[in-house]
């Protein structure tokens, strides 16, 4: 006799037919070997970006976009709203901690060489997701309005119009003209509150379509008698749940002990102030320019450097089509090398970077 | 019109008299360049070595040639051909006024200065090291004089003060610019309103009038030459607009021109008064002001003691002389008990509780019995004073504010270090200074129903502001609790979830084997 199940289950089976799904996730398997740690931070990540849409649309409540009216409003959510403080240092800190576990999930499953067939689409659909999460960070980065926000925005959009010809135009399609203005501003609230949000929604579906239709990845060199598996439900959905009270006790902490600050109000026509920089995140790429010569073969090495990260990262999507043994399945340990170089470029750059 | 002109000329031959240096030191001007006159050069053989033109002009019994006896130049062997050109050693006259011998006849007023400058103007000779001649030309190349003349040949130069032909050492009482006698001078251009209207329509034409009526004015009359006449404020040759940051009595330098006189004990023994005035000015709040942050809004000597008509205020004139600046306060005094009672014993008003040159910055402390409060010198706070829980109250509101003030911020500044956001509260304390102000002036009606008037809005704004700092103290203190609160929670649901895990594993496990 099959347990009767729980009232709620019992509510929606009464009026939608989610035995197929319950079918499904009770007969799902997840691999248990030593790099299942890994698999958590796909979920970790999803918690993070779920605690994002929910503080964002608390603080889109009393946010407005505009030159007199961000920093006021931001300060007004810090000082005047109830909890405001709580819901936008969790935001902020969560949209970091959310890139931070996106890295992990990235280079965990580059290691496991998950992207190989027939996963090539997960790990394209989770690059996009990567770099839309870098869009709402450099579009979120600005909507207070604070000093520090407006300079390393100029300074972040002032890098692409170095390149030749498309340069300027994406400079001032980001910018919305000239220069860093409240029409930047807007353009970038747009982004960050509708446009992006729709994009990463509609990818992550998609994501994590294949990732339930396919499976976890398995190791490439499992033996037969060594493997073991755990039942997707309950089991891993209960560790997952696990960690994310975990990562929610780690966001309150930080948020509560380290707020966010706010800072002193943009002022266009104010001085930068010294030392500006994008965030950690863009750091390796912001410092790793620094190092390229003035001139390389008579080419500007600013725009030598940018080209060259922007071929790094087309290579880096598209792995699973480099990776010669992909079809195979075989061990291959020159994307590891290169794994390991690209890890051990940011570490260094990020770091020197932050100094 | 003849008169004039041989006025002019003689004018001419005595300023020649200053030209012997023409020789050494050439003069700008080319006619001015050219001189025989005694000063410049020694009769030749055949020449006579008399001054022709003296012998000749006193044959014809002319006032300046007569008058030219007595003056000074004429005593150190000045010539009328060293100011007037010409050959002096001639007897014909054709020869002695000849233009080819530099003849220039009377100066022109703008040719005065370089005329008198060979001799008193810069560069050395024999004559002028004899004579100890000093380059006064130079300081009047500067003065507000010089450039009077440059734009109207009215204005003043040499002649005009130390007049012509019959000129005097300064030392001489006959002299012009003798002490005794440099007021008039001075007055002779400075009084003359329809003169002065040609160079400066504005500057007053009464400054003798007033100094008649100073101490300085009356001892003068009273022929005490000791005291200060015109020059020794504004000098002598390089006299400059009072404007003129450089002058002796542009604000910032008053107090030290007069303590060249008045910090000066010699100069000042027998007079009665003191000599540490200056010393005392300079370490005052309006010392301090004046001279040390250069505000020009602050009072030097003249401010309250007048410049022409310079003289001590009275004790009835005091609360006058500070109204001047401080206008709330007099009107506030005035008004007040202490000004019938200060009147009464003959007490100088403001003086009484804030000194004269010695102002130091008025701080809350002057109201208070304890020394060296001005308020215990007639007030006890023994029980016998029926005032005296009145000054109590007053110091407690002006307290309540400064006091207040402090511990609000203190408040403030422990919830910023702990990182909370008081940026309004600290903002709004902005406006208790300007209640501090009013307070600090309404003191001077002596009552407390007025003071308390403009010290309540600052008393209420340094209570909200306090409330909102240790508000934001209590904040800090609950977000803290609150996530401790919430972290226990949470870890309590995972280790539930924990233990379930484990519980279902394990019956898993069962299960399966």
């Amino acid at each position: 006799m099959s347990a009767r199940p729980p009232g709620p289950i019992r509510w929606i089976r009464e009026r939608l037919n989610i035995d197929p799904l319950i079918e499904f996730a009770s007969h799902k398997q997840v691999p248990e070997w030593r790099g299942s740690f890994w698999y958590y931070f796909g979920g970790v990540s999803l918690f993070l970006f779920i605690v994002q849409v929910a503080s964002g649309i608390l603080l889109l409540m009393y946010y407005q976009p505009g030159e007199k009216t961000a920093y006021e409003s931001v300060r007004f959510i810090v000082v005047k709203v109830k909890f405001g403080w709580l819901v936008r240092s969790i935001h902020s800190w969560a949209a970091n901690l959310f890139i931070l576990s996106v890295f992990i999930h990235m280079f965990s499953v580059y290691f496991t060489k998950a992207f190989r067939r027939p996963r090539e689409l997960t790990w394209y659909s989770g690059f996009l997701l990567l770099a839309l999460a870098f869009g709402f960070g450099f579009s979120g980065y600005l909507l207070p309005w604070n000093t520090l926000a407006y300079f390393a925005t100029k300074v972040g959009t002032t890098i692409v119009a170095v390149l030749p010809v498309v340069g300027g135009p994406i400079m001032e399609l980001l910018r919305a003209g000239k220069d860093v203005t409240t029409a930047t501003l807007t353009r970038f609230y747009g982004l960050h509150v509708a446009i992006l949000p729709a994009a990463f929604t509609l990818i992550l579906g998609l994501h994590m379509m294949l990732i339930q239709t396919q499976g976890m990845h398995e190791p490439d060199t499992w033996p037969e008698g060594k493997r073991r598996y755990m039942p997707f439900f309950p089991n891993f959905i209960l560790r997952d749940l696990l960690l994310w009270l975990i990562v929610l006790n780690i966001l309150a902490i930080l948020a509560v002990w380290f707020p966010w600050e706010l800072g002193s109000k943009a002022d266009p026509f104010g001085a930068a102030p010294q030392g500006i920089k994008p965030e950690w995140y863009f750091l390796f790429m912001y410092q790793g320019l620094k190092y390229f010569p003035a001139k390389l073969a008579g080419v500007d090495g600013e725009i030598v450097g940018i080209v060259l990260f922007g071929l790094a990262g087309l290579l880096w999507f598209l792995v699973p089509v480099w990776d010669a043994r992909t079809p195979r399945g075989a061990r291959n340990r020159f994307v590891n090398y290169v794994g390991v170089t690209v890890v051990l470029f940011i570490i260094v750059m990020t770091t020197l970077g932050l100094r | 019109m003849r008169r004039a002109t041989f006025a002019a000329l003689a004018l001419g031959a005595t300023l020649a008299w200053t030209c012997g240096a023409a020789a050494a030191d050439p003069a700008p001007g080319g006619a001015l360049a050219e001189s025989t006159g005694t000063r410049a050069a020694a009769a030749a053989p055949g020449q006579s070595a008399v001054d022709q033109c003296l012998a000749c002009h006193r044959e014809q019994d002319s006032p300046e040639a007569l008058a030219y006896a007595n003056d000074i130049h004429a005593a150190r062997g000045v010539s009328c051909a060293d100011c007037h050109g010409g050959d002096s050693r001639s007897d014909d006259q054709d020869i002695a006024m000849s233009r080819a011998r530099g003849y220039i006849g009377v100066p022109t007023k703008e040719q005065i200065p370089r005329v008198c400058g060979r001799c008193h103007g810069p560069g050395h000779d024999a004559f002028k090291t004899r004579f100890k001649l000093d380059d006064v030309l130079t300081a009047y190349g500067g003065s507000t004089h010089a450039h009077a003349l440059e734009s109207n040949s009215k204005g003043p130069q040499c002649v005009s003060c130390h007049g012509v032909h019959s000129i005097a050492r300064v030392a001489d009482a006959r002299s012009p610019v003798h002490p005794s006698h440099v007021i008039d001078t001075c007055a002779k251009c400075h009084s003359d309103a329809a003169y002065m209207r040609d160079f400066d329509p504005a500057l007053p034409v009464d400054q003798r009038d007033k100094y008649r009526t100073s101490i300085h004015g009356k001892r003068h009359a009273a022929g005490d030459l000791k005291v200060a006449t015109c020059v020794s404020c504004h000098s002598n040759h390089r006299v400059l607009q009072v404007k003129d940051p450089r002058s002796p009595v542009y604000p910032t330098h008053v107090p030290e021109t007069c303590a060249h006189c008045h910090a000066d004990a010699r100069t000042m023994a027998g007079y009665g008064i003191p000599t540490t005035q200056y010393a005392e000015f300079r370490e005052s709040v309006h010392g301090k002001a004046l001279l040390k942050r250069s505000d020009l809004n602050a009072p030097a000597c003249n401010s309250c003691h007048g410049n022409h008509g310079a003289a001590p205020p009275g004790a009835s004139s005091v609360i006058a002389v500070c109204g001047q600046c401080h206008q709330s306060n007099e009107e506030l005094y005035d008004q007040s008990v202490h000004r019938g009672v200060f009147a009464s014993k003959k007490l100088p008003g403001c003086v009484v509780c804030h000194s004269n040159h010695a102002v130091a910055p008025a701080t809350d402390k002057l109201v208070s019995f304890d020394a060296p409060s001005p308020c215990a010198r007639c007030h006890r706070n023994d029980g016998t004073d029926r005032t005296a829980p009145e000054i109590v109250r007053m110091r407690g509101l002006l307290d309540s504010l400064t006091v207040g003030q402090a511990s609000a911020l203190a408040a403030l500044s422990h919830a910023e270090n702990l990182g909370m956001d008081v940026t309004d509260a600290r903002y709004s304390l902005k406006d208790v200074n300007q209640s501090v102000v009013q307070s600090r002036v309404a003191i001077h009606s002596f009552r407390v129903a007025r003071l308390e008037e403009a010290a309540r809005p600052g008393i209420t704004i340094v209570a909200q502001a306090r409330r909102a700092g240790e508000e934001a103290v209590h904040e800090y203190k609950f977000r803290r609790e609150g996530l401790a609160v919430s972290t226990l929670i949470v870890t309590f649901l995972a280790v539930l979830l924990w233990l379930k895990i484990r519980e279902i594993e394990r019956r898993q496990k069962r299960e399966n084997s």
